[in-house]
């Protein structure tokens, strides 16, 4: 126990106090209140969910090289994993994983706050978090569960494999989780923000972050609400779902995608939020339409609550409201073009470094714009007929849920990693890393377009007697496992350089990139209370102050040239 | 446990090692944590954060009354048919105590900012008192209508005893799996021939009503009967089983019933739990007019529990 | 029935089949032409932003890379006219998509008048399929060139019935009905046919939930319908009208009731005082009027009809030579989907209607029968 005192003068001078060596030991950890290692605590067990949910997809698609059956997996086995695959992904691993994870380590310090509002809620909803997946775990020894990440009733709530009460009690216990941290983060961002830190000198991450915790206040409750009804229906058979006893199913499905719509914006956001981040400090530049993107944010945070119907253009809800949807859906899309038009103008007459984190954001505006564009013919009435429950949704919105949100997550990751562990890792097997992944991203995913709009549905553990069609089918299979493959191989390449980078990687300076945000301001990595006096915010986009350091290695800020120069350009 | 003691030291935050302190105020305000600069301003955020909380909380009751709007949409009779057997009278005084409570919590914030802890001390019993008086008269409605099977889902069209189970001539089949009850085995086993004997293929009639229950059309003459012979059998009111005007489905408002005012007993419940801590705590002088969050935090919360059931209360007892 | 038998002649399977592409499979339904057209106009669309987006943006990679340490990059910061150009044209480029998708969902929900109907149930892990006159399969046939009509209902959980080669998908709901119609012009050579898949996840076997389609021409589907519904053929004769009779009747049932109350069509019961529909047409002084005229007018030795049996088969098989006075000519013909055997089996519950209740549901003979 004695190292839990571990004291900032018991510290050798040439290592500077840290967040990390400001207290020892692992109690240290587990009843920290510091909202950057709770980031630190969240992005590992993230990761490791993200481990887990990738090996289930592994699994599934190496059963889809084969169209018949397998001995090795059953179609129990098969259904089970894939809606392992998606519940994890989806609760465990996407939506906590920018706001939670990399959000709570950089929020207050890109703000210049020394925590967030509430650091008790905060370690609360991470072992919220933990109690989630731990019900996750218990739902598998119970037996599993099999009914897609959507819960759809009556299949939910009257059959269905053993697990799927703890699974429902898990994600209700994650919804808690999620909504704290939106608390915590919107009381944050209003009440926390240091003098000189109006609204639009926020960095555009903020505003991501910000109308990301809108809707996980707004939104979650929903949620919790719908699937504590469907524990009480399975449990209790008491005839709100279950059409047997004079219930709805459709009704179901209206309140899980008015949570789950603004879900995928839970998940999305906080990804444009640090594309933007990313494609402004690595171009150098002043980004471009700052207003204009920020008010994006906003306004997909409005409309991602009035779409929810256009996953259920086929349910049996009336056409009138399939118009509606289907009108109100496209107004999701102006804002989503917005942000990429404006990025591509920030590339312009850019001074633009190609590090890894910067190969990842050009990977997202290339995946995002496939994933995008593609959202279009399932948003018009007559194409989704087709397309609707093919594997052309699968691969729409793998490209925006994987290849947007979770590329940009562990962009950002490249991007911050230095200054949340204060080394450097290997560049050029960065770049290795992110080739592979996006190479093997889109091998997997594309092929799945194809599968889709000829008429593969989703979920399908074989299709051997698709006559006609099994070879074509098994081919694009084929293509799109072999992709999976190149793509895990990516992912491998980079935890390995990753882990290897803190124990043998260079030191980070305080500005590896050059930006100009609170956030490279302290020193890498940040100390304990991140700031020692109230920093002096200036335009966190405006680079003119920005100098190469050849004895640091690093980029420098001159403060004051930067808040004179901020001055002059507002 | 070095850490624990050094963290206390520091106020309540767990947080240390700050040599920033400027104008003093962490200092002179134990109360403080380290990452606000103002006593207003920690203030301003717990509020926020409070207002934030209820907002997931009015849009958790929110979908169920949504929930709500939907069922008595498609089964209007239902709702106003099963609302009679709710107890208006209980319902009234329930409501009563529980504006009575809110107004108390009001007065006790207000003794809070006033420095006036025996006012606060006793506003707080006073409210407690409500909480807890409103579940224990809650606790009778319930059992009164478990008594009588007002339940949720199948247990709804048992029939309670013997007596009445005779009155319920046209006994409801035990469905312990309603939806695998009628699973067809498999239709193309089937062929042709052999549903030779069957009802007209596809009855649109049956497409509502719930595989529970009174099994189909029933004369109104003979339920007549029954319900005056079971009004004779000393029963206070017609059970529901042989009330000749019970909707199909009824068990869906007993379903919603419970659920809605069930979660809001549970809140009223945590209620308790918040408000008997405060009172712990004023009692002991915690609370004065810089620091009287805690009250005022807890205070909205009480009032939105109140309000939810302001609309509870109409929404169940009086629609009929 | 109304049907475009002079389009039928003239279009060969060629025509009203669009071939397989690199995206689409073939379209068979009248539907695929324009939702394939919308789904093609928004991929040429989708490839010209894509490409614009990319292009751009490797040309900025390349042409502005940092040189050596260089940071201070010089640019504008903002453009309003820029960003209200990029906002109001997707603006109006999406409008204009939406409103392409909406004219062809419309006539994707509009079904033709009298369609063929087909009554599809669905269940972990079949279909079943039941065409008017009571003959089921597994596999969905089909006549060409006719729009069809398919009502569907589940037994346990969702599904969801879709034609990939009709562009075609709708769930099938527990609790509740769902429609789709199709027509697909082509009939399928011999051996060939469409999938129908089942789309929404529904438990283990859901990947095995798949069937055929046969478009069959006109006089195929006739025969094979009838065919299909001699599972009359096993019911001895005595047995007719009380076994048959009210399999039969389901489908009648949705115009005509049993017990008098007024609905679509005339009431088998007894509903204007000339008793119920076998004594207002078997007895000579009947007050029941057809064409405005007594029915003993119509029936009887040297009129129209010998026996009120031979009226009563024509009214099912062409009910609109005569109307029974205050009815339109609501009803479809049942030609060739009713065989001789089936309209004596109707006939005779017509004759026994006091053996049955008023669902249609056989009771028994009455006492002292």
């Amino acid at each position: 126990m004695t190292t839990l005192d571990a004291r900032p003068d018991a510290i050798p001078a040439e290592a500077p106090d840290n967040y990390l060596t400001f207290r020892r030991g692992v109690l240290s950890w587990i009843f920290t209140l510091d909202h950057k290692r709770i980031g630190v605590m969240y992005l590992f067990a993230v990761l490791a969910s993200f481990f887990v949910g990738g090996v289930m997809a592994l699994l599934v698609r190496t059963k889809l090289l084969f169209p018949g059956e397998v001995e090795w997996m059953t179609a129990e086995q098969y259904n089970k994993a894939f809606t392992l695959h998606g519940a994890i992904m989806v609760f465990l691993v996407i939506i906590p994983s920018i706001p939670a994870a990399l959000g709570n380590f950089i929020l207050p310090v890109m703000l210049g706050a020394k925590d967030v509002a509430f650091p008790r809620l905060n370690l609360f909803s991470f072992y919220l978090w933990l109690l989630g997946a731990a019900c996750a775990v218990w739902s598998l020894l119970a037996g599993g569960f099999d009914t897609g990440w959507t819960f759809y009733t009556p299949y939910s709530s009257q059959f269905g494999a053993g697990g799927t009460i703890p699974v429902l009690i898990g994600v209700f216990i994650l919804g808690f989780s999620s909504i704290f941290t939106g608390i915590n983060f919107v009381v944050t961002i209003h009440k926390l923000r240091p003098p000189g830190m109006t609204w639009f000198r926020m960095p555009l991450f903020l505003w991501a972050l910000y109308a990301t915790a809108l809707i996980q206040v707004l939104a979650t409750p929903v949620l919790g609400i719908t699937l504590a009804l469907l524990v009480v229906e399975r449990l209790f058979n008491i005839g709100i779902f279950n059409p047997s006893m004079g219930g709805d199913p459709v009704l179901f499905q209206h309140f899980f995608w008015f949570y789950s719509h603004p879900a995928v914006y839970i998940m999305i956001l906080p990804g444009m939020g640090i594309i933007s981040e990313i494609i402004a400090v690595h171009s150098h530049r002043h980004i471009f339409g700052q207003k204009f993107i920020a008010f994006s944010s906003i306004a997909i945070a409005i409309f991602s609550f009035l779409v929810w119907g256009h996953h259920m253009f086929t349910s049996g809800q009336s056409p009138l409201m399939n118009v509606l949807f289907s009108a109100i859906t496209f107004s999701v899309a102006i804002p989503s073009a917005v942000k990429v038009f404006n990025w591509l103008a920030t590339l312009y007459k850019g001074s633009i470094s190609l590090n890894t984190a910067m190969w990842y954001g050009l990977a997202f505006i290339f995946l995002f714009t496939i994933g995008g564009l593609t959202g279009i013919p399932l948003a018009v009435l007559s194409t989704d007929i087709h397309l609707h429950d093919t594997y052309f949704v699968v691969a729409h919105f793998h490209y925006v849920m994987m290849g947007s949100a979770l590329i940009a997550m562990i962009g950002g990751l490249h991007h911050w990693w230095p200054k949340m562990f204060g080394v450097m890792f290997n560049e050029t097997w960065g770049k290795i890393g992110c080739a592979l992944v996006f190479v093997g991203f889109n091998l997997t995913f594309f092929t799945q377009f194809m599968l889709g709009s000829q008429g593969m549905p989703r979920r399908y553990y074989s299709y051997d007697q698709i006559e006609g069609m099994a070879e074509a089918f098994k081919m694009y299979h084929h293509i799109s496992t072999g992709g999976s493959y190149i793509m895990a191989l990516g992912f491998v390449i980079t935890g390995i350089y990753l882990i290897h980078s803190l124990v043998a990687g260079r030191k980070a300076p305080a500005n590896p990139w050059g930006g100009a945000s609170l956030e490279w301001q302290c020193s890498s990595p940040p100390p304990h209370d991140n700031f020692s006096t109230t920093p002096a915010v200036g335009d966190c986009y405006d680079f003119s102050a920005v100098r190469w350091d050849e004895s640091k290695q690093g980029y420098v800020v001159d403060t004051e040239a930067h808040i004179a120069a901020s001055g002059k350009g507002h | 446990m070095s850490h624990a003691t050094h963290a206390d030291s520091h106020g309540h935050d767990g947080h240390d090692g700050h040599g920033h302190d400027p104008h003093g105020l962490h200092a002179k305000y134990p109360f403080l944590a380290h990452h606000f600069d103002t006593p207003n301003q920690q203030f301003e955020s717990g509020k926020l954060g409070m207002w934030a909380f209820l907002a997931t909380e009015v849009l958790f009751f929110g979908a169920l009354f949504v929930m709500y709007a939907v069922m008595r949409f498609t089964d209007p009779e239902v709702f106003s048919f099963a609302s009679r057997y709710l107890d208006t009278i209980l319902g009234g005084i329930n409501t009563c105590v529980l504006i009575l409570s809110s107004l108390t919590m009001a007065i006790g914030v207000r003794a809070a900012q006033t420095n006036k802890k025996g006012l606060l001390v006793t506003c707080l019993a006073l409210t407690l008192a409500g909480a807890i008086g409103f579940l224990v008269i809650k606790y009778f409605e319930y059992t009164h209508k478990f008594h009588l099977n007002l339940k949720w889902g199948e247990a709804f069209y048992q029939p309670v005893d013997e007596a009445e189970a005779q009155l319920v001539k046209t006994e409801p089949a035990p469905v312990a799996n309603p939806v695998l009850a009628i699973a067809s085995p498999n239709p193309s086993a089937g062929a042709a021939g052999a549903e030779l004997v069957s009802l007209p293929p596809v009855d649109r009639t049956a497409i509502a009503a719930p595989k529970a229950g009174p099994d189909g059309v029933v004369s109104i003459e003979s339920l007549k009967e029954k319900a005056a012979a079971a009004a004779s059998h000393a029963h206070e009111e017609i059970p529901h089983l042989v009330d000749p005007g019970l909707p199909p489905n009824t068990h869906r408002f007993f379903a919603i019933y419970y659920i809605m005012t069930g979660l809001h007993g549970i809140h009223v419940l945590i209620g308790v739990g918040v408000i008997g801590w405060l009172l712990v705590m004023a009692m002991r002088g915690r609370f004065n007019s810089n620091y009287y969050a805690p009250v005022d935090f807890v205070g909205l919360y009480w009032h939105v529990v109140d309000l939810v059931w302001i609309f509870l209360f109409p929404l169940f007892y009086l629609i009929h | 029935m109304l049907m475009q038998s002079g389009a039928d002649a003239a279009l060969t399977p060629s025509d009203a089949v669009t071939p397989k592409t690199f995206w689409l499979p073939q379209g068979a339904s009248t539907i695929a032409p324009e939702s394939d057209w919308i789904f093609n106009y928004i991929n040429y669309i989708n490839y010209f932003f894509f490409f614009l987006v990319i292009g751009i943006m490797l040309y900025f990679v390349v042409k502005y890379r940092q040189k050596g340490r260089e940071v201070y990059a010089r640019g504008p910061a903002h453009n309003t006219v820029l960003e209200l150009t990029w906002t109001i044209i997707p603006t109006i480029i999406v409008v204009v998509i939406f409103f392409m998708g909406f004219k062809g969902f419309v006539s994707m929900k509009t079904v033709p008048q009298n369609a063929y109907q087909i009554d599809v149930t669905a269940s972990q892990w079949a279909w079943s399929f039941k065409y008017p006159n009571g003959a089921t399969s597994d596999d969905l046939y089909v006549p060409a060139g006719k729009p069809v009509k398919l009502v569907m209902r589940s037994q346990d959980v969702l599904h969801s019935l879709f034609i990939p080669d009709f562009r075609v998908k709708q769930d099938v709901v527990p609790g509740r009905y769902t429609t789709l119609w199709f027509q697909a012009d082509a009939p399928n050579a011999d051996g060939d046919f469409h999938m129908l898949f089942c789309t929404e996840f529904c438990g283990k076997d859901h990947s095995r939930m798949n069937r055929h389609v046969y478009v069959l021409n006109d006089m195929d589907f006739d025969a094979w319908v009838v065919e299909q519904g001699r599972w009359l053929d096993a019911i001895p004769e005595e047995e007719l009208y009380s076994k048959a009779g009210p399999k039969l009747f389901g489908r009648c049932a949705s115009c005509h009731t049993l017990d008098g109350k007024p609905s679509t069509g005339p009431s088998w019961g007894n509903y204007d005082g000339s008793g119920d529909i076998w004594a207002r047409t078997s007895s000579p002084d009947s007050t029941h009027k057809v064409d405005g005229k007594s029915i003993s007018e119509l029936i009887g030795q040297g009129k129209e009809f010998e026996t009120p049996e031979g009226y009563l088969r024509q009214s099912i098989l062409i009910p609109g030579k005569h109307l029974v006075d205050g009815f339109g000519n609501a009803m479809p013909t049942f030609q060739g989907q009713l065989s001789d055997k089936a309209i004596d089996a109707l006939i005779g519950m017509m004759k026994h209607l006091d053996e049955f209740d008023a669902k249609g549901k056989w009771i028994g003979k009455p006492e002292g029968k």
